[in-house]
């Protein structure tokens, strides 16, 4: 008799990466806000810090419609064209 | 797949599943070639076709993985439709699959049927609509999450990060008094036609029971109603709420007796479901202090009637109903899909 595999692996895309900042001094960072409690908080003192050791400057910031939905298009074109670096992810 | 040299003892067959991880804890019914071609030609499709997608997860569900693991359920190829149906409403992006699927609130995904197909399948809605006994109410809710675990890799520990679980999300399927009811029922009441068969999913990581046996009018049952739901340790209190009331056999025929509508009843609930903003302070559910003018300022708990979503189940004694809150302060929305049951399913609706 058959065994019949019922799993899927993730579709697998390619995905273009930015090319990586040789340095970090002076970046345009970019900031994507969850919406999760306390997110904005940790994201503001994040960038404080950045600016302070490597005067990087928020020039963008992306606050989601819900931790559930992904960054839409013109958030992603907006992160793209304005900011050199982005940080996201914040979890519970 | 593969060959195994144990198929001799169906038991070792079934081991071989839980070996592999393909599993939800219980025994799965192994597919067979002739079951899976079965369950695909119920619902009229082809093993290589596209039931659905979660982009932002990489996430493509075919149609020959969601009937394995409809047959390993133990459905019954004619409820393959069902599942498919339950399937696109999982992937509508209305339902935004990602959060109710990993989040650590563990939440069920309830399936409510209605329709010709509830009587032609056999599935309940009378006593014990949530509980056990009924093979398509086990089975259909049951393909559901083997398909998310399996074909769509939420699993535990990984991209399902529920904190405790709840039963529920073993299977969670009833059906609607389709005949017996105060109103048109659920389905109608979303857009459909009475004589088309559907499925609507609602994400829920609670399932309170709520008892009354003293109301003879809608306020004072309905006032129950609105307590539970804006209890402080309801996950879903600071922004607004989509919600699953489920009226039982006595209290249907208390709001029928009255003549009080669906909207009257969504009305009084969107009005009455509120706590006081000292409250939410007193419960550190809003942070600060409790300041002046808290105690007499009100928050309520749903934005618009339509939020609250009512369907009559269960048997007709007893004073027993049920809500079933939404996951997520509406950043997943319920998603009725109508079953094709001679083909595949179309005409998803938020």
């Amino acid at each position: 008799m058959k065994l019949f595999d019922p799993t899927s692996k993730p579709v697998e895309r390619a995905v273009a990466l930015a090319p990586r900042p040789a340095s970090p001094r002076g970046l345009r960072l970019g900031l994507v806000d969850n919406t999760k409690h306390n997110s904005d908080t940790l994201l503001r003192k994040l960038a404080e810090r950045l600016a302070a050791r490597h005067r990087m400057t928020v020039t963008v910031t992306n606050r989601k419609r819900s931790p559930s939905h992904e960054v839409d298009e013109a958030g992603i074109a907006a992160l793209r064209a304005q900011a050199d670096l982005v940080i996201s992810g914040i979890g519970d | 797949m593969s060959e195994i040299d144990e198929a001799a003892d169906p038991a070792a067959l079934i081991e071989a599943y839980y070996d592999a991880g393909w599993t939800d804890g219980l025994p799965v019914v192994p597919p067979s070639d002739a079951s899976i071609a079965a369950t695909l030609a119920a619902a009229g499709l082809q093993g290589h076709e596209l039931l659905g997608e979660i982009p932002g997860r990489n996430t493509e569900v075919i149609a020959e993985k969601a009937a394995i693991n409809t047959v390993m359920a133990g459905c019954r190829p004619e409820y393959m439709p069902v599942v498919v149906a339950a399937v696109r409403s999982l992937c509508d992006p209305a339902f935004a699959y990602h959060g109710p699927a990993s989040s650590t609130g563990g939440s069920a995904m309830v399936l409510v049927v209605n329709g010709p197909i509830v009587k032609r399948l056999g599935i309940n809605s009378g006593n014990n609509a949530f509980g056990q006994g009924h093979r398509p109410n086990a089975t259909i809710g049951r393909a559901v999450r083997l398909i998310m675990m399996n074909a769509m890799n939420t699993r535990p520990g990984f991209l399902d990060r529920a904190t405790l679980g709840n039963p529920g999300k073993y299977s969670f399927c009833f059906a609607e008094h389709d005949d017996d009811h105060p109103w048109e029922p659920l389905h109608v009441s979303r857009g459909l036609a009475r004589h088309e068969s559907a499925v609507t999913l609602i994400a829920s990581n609670s399932l309170y029971q709520v008892y009354n046996q003293l109301a003879a009018t809608p306020p004072p049952l309905l006032l129950c109603f609105a307590d539970a739901l804006a209890n402080m340790g309801s996950p879903n209190l600071k922004g607004f709420n989509q919600t699953l009331i489920v009226f039982a056999g006595e209290h249907s025929d208390i709001v029928r007796a009255a003549k009080w509508s669906r909207a009257d009843v969504q009305g009084f609930l969107v009005e009455h479901t509120r706590r006081r903003l000292a409250d939410f302070k007193r419960a550190a559910r809003i942070p600060g202090a409790v300041a002046a003018g808290d105690e007499t300022t009100w928050r309520h708990i749903f934005e618009r009637p339509d939020d609250i979503l009512i369907a009559c189940a269960g048997g007709r004694a007893g004073s027993w109903s049920a809500c079933l809150p939404g996951w997520g302060n509406k950043w997943t929305r319920a998603v009725t899909t109508r079953i094709d049951d001679a083909g595949s399913s179309h005409g998803r609706q938020a």
